[in-house]
């Protein structure tokens, strides 16, 4: 007997009780639908986020510190402890020592001041913080349209991130906001007040400070930027420097009696010049004594969390399958009790129990593939439609939509086949079952 | 030597304690291009007898010789081909699969033998119009007559060009003219193409009438074996 014989009974066969055949491909449908779409949410998850991130630089900056450091990754909140025993301070030495590092791609203090920025009559409350001109090459600022970088260490200008005009709520086009000024209030000490400290009124010797600059370019930064680069507006480092504003780590250092402890700066940011490369330059700065933090490290977190999802989603896929493998099973022993004499006629005509065997396998294997093709598109559609859900949920969290569905030719072509294999396995009961029904037995039973 | 021999063939059931006796042994030779009618009355035998010579039963003892090889020893492989080649069976209630159109009956046999599918549609016409069916190729057996569909399920049995047609009381559902002509299509059969025919039937006069042997059965033991040479 032909395959094309074995397809035109088996399809013949299937024919006859379309209802019931649609009803069983249908929840095969439903399971490989699931789990194709289910392990192409795993795939896409995977691949373009950490693609995404990747494409950030977020993997290859750390921060480092003469402090113990711990990283809240949701917040972006640096929480500073003192811990007595790191006392390795951060000095324009330790920074050119590091520069001189093969793998380092470059070093740079963070200095960040609080300030409130004053844009088209609104205000928002934010960070200005120094970036050296060598960053210029790095992402973010690989991003910044309209406008351009800055070209010198002193130049009266500041970046602004996009997250900070969101913030403001400014809709102006952001062409038109390149060389408008600027309001950049920060807090200063103000000596006239020096006695309110003792006062009954027991307020902060303060007052603000405004410095007007002018903006030269917008960076199209996201949530999902590294560290320093999500937020804040972004100024060269001497033009930062002269901005005056109260360093309270400094004033407690003072009050603790740790002036010049840490050294010069708080924090320093290092970029490696790839991945690799992480590890070891992290290594190197712990065993110098200093605390590094770097979200490179979650990397491996990320990808067990991956994996779990994928894992996950897979269980619930195979779930939904194998409820569908029960009704294959249930379809084709319905047919068995319904052809009973038919196939002791096909017996009686010399039909071998292999064949009958076949002729049910093939049948199986046409409602697994129909099943396969129908839950292959709609797995295609369910995550179109949840991908766009989630990019419009989640927009301005990366740089660009992302897919979170990586529905590949791969996932196509393995979802189909294992449709079809699952259902010719689920066959192998009825079909032998078929295949031992005594002809001279079926025949009688009319 | 014959095409067909059958040997000390018995054929037990048990009912309670007791141990029935379907067939008892059982002797008779048939040669090839035989018309033969094993007739008796109902629960003789006679299709007990049929199916071990078809190959559709083989729990008995005994022998069933097809050119020396014994059907109650085969396995279910050689059972299979000689369903397909050796034999072919037609059924009292025609039994021919009810969601096939004519054409599509006749040519599942050829389907089983692997008979080229570039001639399996030649070949089912062929039948067809052997029979007077041409014109009804196309039909389901639920829009044919009971003596179109019989003469359907003849054609089926010859398909894969067997040497031998069991036919199990193939007019018993019948009128009268329409079972002559089934009869006489047998017969023509037997003549022309010297297949053997092995007939049960329960109508003695007809069985007499066509049969170059007729084997007369009675509680599973053969009564007489009658031989008319001049058929």
């Amino acid at each position: 007997m032909k395959i094309s014989d074995i397809i035109l009974l088996a399809s013949d066969n299937l024919k006859r009780n379309i209802f019931r055949t649609a009803l069983t491909a249908f929840g095969v449908a439903v399971g490989i639908g699931s789990l194709s779409s289910m392990i192409s949410l795993g795939k896409g998850v995977s691949t373009n986020i950490s693609k995404q991130m990747e494409s950030n630089d977020i993997f290859t900056g750390l921060t480092m510190s003469s402090r113990s450091m711990d990283f809240d990754g949701y917040s972006n909140k640096t929480i500073l402890s003192d811990d007595k025993k790191q006392t390795v301070p951060l000095s324009d030495s330790t920074i050119k020592e590091i520069l001189s590092w093969e793998e380092v791609a470059t070093a740079f203090p963070e200095q960040i001041k609080p300030a409130t920025i004053n844009l088209e009559g609104k205000s928002v409350v934010t960070n200005i913080k120094a970036i050296p001109l060598e960053m210029n090459g790095f992402y973010p600022f690989t991003k910044i349209n309209p406008g351009s970088f800055y070209t010198s260490e002193s130049e009266p200008c500041v970046i602004m991130s996009k997250i900070v005009l969101d913030k403001m709520g400014i809709t102006t086009p952001y062409d038109s906001l390149i060389g408008k000024n600027i309001e950049i209030i920060t807090r200063v000490f103000d000596l006239d007040k020096i006695d309110l400290i003792t006062s009954k009124k027991k307020q902060l010797p303060v007052k603000n400070d405004t410095t007007i600059l002018k903006i030269k370019g917008i960076v199209q930064t996201t949530s999902f930027s590294a560290g320093i680069f999500n937020d804040g507006i972004f100024l060269p480092p001497m033009t930062c420097s002269f901005i005056p504003s109260i360093d309270l780590r400094n004033v407690y250092d003072i009050i603790n009696g740790e002036q010049g402890k840490y050294g010069k700066y708080n924090t320093v940011h290092i970029r490696v010049k790839e991945y690799a490369m992480l590890k070891p330059v992290k290594l190197r700065l712990e065993e110098k004594g200093f605390s590094v933090f770097s979200i490179g490290d979650k990397l491996e977190d990320f990808e067990k969390i991956f994996f779990m999802l994928d894992t996950v989603m897979a269980v619930i896929g195979s779930i939904a399958l194998i409820i569908s493998i029960f009704g294959i099973v249930n379809t084709l022993i319905m047919a068995i009790y319904e052809r009973r004499k038919e196939i002791g006629i096909m017996k009686s005509l010399g039909a071998t129990a292999g064949q009958i065997k076949m002729i049910f396998y093939f049948e199986a294997a046409i409602i697994g593939f129909g099943g396969g093709v129908f839950g292959v598109l709609c797995g295609k559609l369910i995550s179109q439609a949840s991908g766009k859900i989630a990019n419009s949920q989640l927009g301005n969290f990366f740089d660009s939509n992302i897919e979170y569905f990586s529905f590949s030719w791969e996932i196509v072509f393995f979802s189909i086949l294992f449709s079809v294999l699952v259902s010719v396995i689920a066959s192998i009961y009825p079909a032998n079952k078929a295949s031992k029904i005594d002809p001279l037995n079926a025949l009688r039973r009319e | 030597m014959a095409l067909i021999q059958v040997e000390k063939l018995s054929k037990t059931y048990k009912k309670g304690d007791n141990k029935i006796y379907a067939l008892r042994n059982i002797n008779f030779d048939i040669q090839e291009g035989e018309y033969v009618s094993i007739v008796g009355k109902s629960g003789s035998g006679k299709s007990t007898l049929l199916n071990l010579l078809g190959g559709m039963d083989t729990s008995a003892e005994g022998g069933v010789y097809y050119n020396g090889k014994n059907l109650l020893t085969m396995n279910e492989k050689d059972l299979s081909y000689h369903r397909k080649f050796t034999v072919g069976m037609i059924f009292q209630s025609f039994n021919l699969i009810p969601s096939r159109t004519a054409i599509d009956n006749v040519k599942l046999p050829l389907i089983f033998s692997n008979y080229p599918v570039m001639l399996r549609e030649t070949r089912a016409c062929e039948l067809l119009y052997n029979m007077g069916l041409y014109n009804r190729a196309l039909h389901y057996p639920s829009e044919l007559s009971g003596g179109e569909a019989q003469r359907v399920a003849i054609a089926r049995a010859l398909a894969n060009k067997p040497k031998v047609i069991l036919a199990d009381e193939p007019t018993g559902n019948l009128d009268t003219a329409t079972s002559a002509e089934i009869i006489g299509l047998l017969k023509m059969f037997n003549e022309k193409h010297n297949i053997t025919i092995i007939m049960v039937t329960h109508d003695k006069e007809t069985a007499y009438k066509v049969s170059h042997k007729t084997i007369l059965l009675s509680d599973g033991e053969i009564i007489k074996i009658t031989s008319n040479q001049n058929k």
